[in-house]
């Protein structure tokens, strides 16, 4: 801490909710002294839509649509996590061709995540050109996305019990087009970003999250992997056609920014692995299962199922009272915890690192309010 | 096995019930009942453990509020999920000293439901402007409801 | 709502329509992206369809440097003073633009017992432009500015310096 001056006042600062750089209208209030965050408070609730008192109103199928919009970055992996629970509670049987499919396209799908988190990010920093250049290499991935499902950011393509569209020799010929390309274009981004010195002045130290506040916190994702803790659901719970696939999940040391940063781009190279092990295996069959009723009426229970979003852990927990409407729908969404843990870490830093801690925290604001 | 662990850890504090969960069906590897009063002994038991907070749910009943905990780990794949029944004027304790996460989880339950929680350190709205006057989750018991 | 964006007093004919041409091939939008709609707004600044051709890619973070507002997203309730204080803080003239269903009239989130979004920007705003989807293509946020310069200049797109009839 720097020597303060003669008279020490603080003020309260509003950051947000109409901010370039809160990703979507988060409002942190922030009390300072100069340029020293004294307390940061996050106020959420700005995007408030009120998914889960829809749920209670809608037929399960009728639901399906909304996960798209809860986290619009990653929406195939919230579908296939809604998808598992209701398929538990209906004791349906997904075929492993449909599997084989959800694995591929949710993987497509984080690719974007990520690199729409890369170029946003970056530009909080004060880089424009990785956000060009991630944005091309998004376009890329959504054309794929887009021939297949027909949609290019909130999707709603699976289906309980399956996928309703088969994948055919021009989407495969794609992926394996675009896999190829995009390994080619990490050399780019290491010159581009993770060499640059700004970036690293930026990032390197700042906002080290320790292992002990991971599990305080509830963190879960690449906040948790920064730090060191090698928790992954798609390893650690394995589910859908994951457990048939070889890749590694990259972990950092410190925990700070630059290991948050660098844990992503890795994932990127795990998930092309994925996506490719996923075309050669890739088993025929059918793509839906037999028999799913035509009124969805699940027994009355309660299931948790939990997937690995870009984020960090989704969990989905339905509770059903036996109706066509569930009973309740608890949507656990990653970003939620991942945000609590700001008003900690946030606390003796500059404004400017602020900003670097918040966007490596990868927090989509709709997702939190829900 | 962290699953013996944990039944060896609630087994002092006597809770109602402790049983193994049918993972396949439920996604939950242990399910627990306790009384409100036990939760902080439970969250500190598993604290110790080195589980997470996963999830704080609240159901609301025509008789009673629900809340669910889920808690998982890092190291090991074993979900518990502990449901607490809490009487409609009772406050149900806060564990938010033990696992600051649940702070966040305790102002959203209040937000949606009315339940209060003791010992919260700052339980205002969260979700919802903070001037509403309506808690949006409680269901209307007595209507008839209408099918899809 | 009253504001001060009323007919001038005295008009300059040519000068106007010269005025116009140019606030409508610049137009600087604000930053505003509530929800999913704001992704397809920034994939529409990015590289592949470049809203900088066609003058509307200064994305302005302060609204009293913008004169284009794209409501991109749902209102809630507690985000709609702040929508009408940003709007309020524009300098005339000033136009807005509805992007996606949610902005419209309250999109896939309006239903009888809805409680926590205002359906529709139009209700606490004066909207120029609605641009439909879920969300929409950015080449349909595109289609959007195109219809709004046109109401802008009163004239056809192609045809800036001739009169359009039909």
């Amino acid at each position: 801490m720097l020597e303060r001056g003669l008279e020490e006042k603080t003020y309260v600062l509003n950051l947000g909710p109409q901010h370039p750089s809160t990703h979507g209208v988060l409002r942190v209030e922030l009390e300072m002294e100069g340029e020293f965050i004294i307390k940061a408070d996050p106020d959420i609730g700005y995007g408030h839509r009120g998914h889960e008192h829809m749920a209670e109103n809608r037929t399960y199928a009728q639901f399906l649509p909304n996960m798209g919009r809860v986290d619009y970055l990653h929406a195939l992996a919230y579908n296939q996590c809604y998808c598992m629970g209701v398929e538990k509670l209906l004791e349906l049987q997904v075929p492993e061709r449909a599997e084989y499919i959800r694995v591929i396209t949710a993987e497509l799908n984080r690719l974007t995540s990520h690199f729409l988190w890369v170029g946003a990010y970056l530009m909080d920093l004060g880089a424009f050109t990785p956000f060009l250049y991630c944005f091309d290499d998004r376009e890329q991935v959504l054309d794929l996305l887009d021939y297949l499902t027909g949609s290019r950011l909130t999707y709603c393509f699976y289906r309980f019990g399956g996928v309703p569209v088969d994948i055919d020799d021009d989407f495969t010929a794609g992926c394996r087009k675009f896999i190829q390309r995009l390994r080619g274009r990490w050399v780019d981004y290491d010159n581009l970003v993770t060499k640059n010195v700004i970036f690293i002045h930026r990032t390197r130290d700042v906002g080290v999250i320790t292992q002990e506040q991971c599990i305080k916190y509830g963190l879960t994702g690449p906040m948790v992997r920064g730090s060191g803790i090698p928790y992954d659901i798609r390893k650690s719970e394995p589910y859908s056609a994951y457990p048939a696939f070889d890749f590694e999940i990259p972990i950092g040391e410190r925990g700070d920014v630059m290991d948050r940063y660098l844990v992503r781009m890795r994932e990127m190279e795990q998930s092309l692995r994925i996506i490719e092990q996923a075309l050669d295996k890739l088993p025929a069959g059918p793509i839906m299962a037999e028999k799913i009723p035509k009124r969805l009426k699940p027994a009355a229970g309660e299931v948790y199922a939990a997937v690995e979003t870009a984020r960090g852990e989704f969990g989905c927990y339905i509770v059903s009272a036996g109706d066509t409407k569930p009973y309740r729908i608890k949507l656990r969404v990653p970003s939620f915890g991942n945000l609590s843990i700001l008003p900690e870490i946030a606390v003796d830093t500059l404004v400017a690192d602020l900003v670097a801690i918040l966007g490596s925290i990868d927090v989509v604001v709709p997702e939190i309010d829900r | 096995m962290l699953r013996d662990n944990i039944q060896k850890a609630l087994a002092p504090l006597q809770l109602e019930q402790v049983a193994v969960g049918d993972y396949a069906k439920t996604g939950c590897h242990l399910d627990a009942t306790a009384a409100p009063e036990q939760m902080p002994a439970v969250a500190e038991a598993l604290l110790s453990l080195g589980c997470f907070l996963e999830s704080l749910t609240c159901l609301h009943y025509p008789e009673h509020f629900t809340l669910v905990y889920h808690f998982a780990n890092f190291q090991e794949l074993c979900r518990l999920a502990v449901h607490v029944k809490v009487p409609f004027d009772q406050e149900a304790p806060s564990i938010s000293h033990i696992y600051p996460g649940a702070n966040w989880y305790e102002r959203e339950a209040y937000d949606l439901y009315g339940i209060r929680f003791t010992g919260h350190p700052d339980l205002r709205r969260i979700l919802l402007p903070f001037d509403a006057d309506f808690h949006p989750l409680l269901k209307k018991f007595g209507e008839s409801p209408a099918d899809a | 709502m009253e504001t001060k964006t009323g007919a001038p007093l005295i008009h300059f004919g040519l000068l106007e329509e010269a005025l116009n041409l140019a606030r409508a091939n610049s137009l600087w939008p604000l930053t505003f992206g509530l929800a999913c709609c704001a992704i397809e707004m920034m994939a529409a600044g990015a590289a592949r369809f470049d809203l900088d051709r066609f003058g509307a890619g200064v994305f302005r973070p302060s609204p009293r440097q913008c004169d284009l507002m794209i409501v991109a997203g749902t209102i809630s309730k507690k985000m709609g003073p702040a929508v009408v204080r940003l709007w309020e803080q524009m300098p005339a003239p000033k136009w807005v633009i509805a992007m996606g269903n949610c902005a419209i009239s309250g999109g896939p989130f309006y239903y009888p017992d809805q409680y926590a979004i205002i359906p529709g920007a139009d209700l606490i705003i004066p909207v120029d432009v609605y641009v439909p989807g879920c969300p929409p293509r950015p080449e349909g946020l595109i289609e959007g500015i195109l219809v709004l310069e046109e109401k802008i200049t009163q004239r056809g797109r192609l045809r800036k310096f001739r009169d359009v009839t039909g």
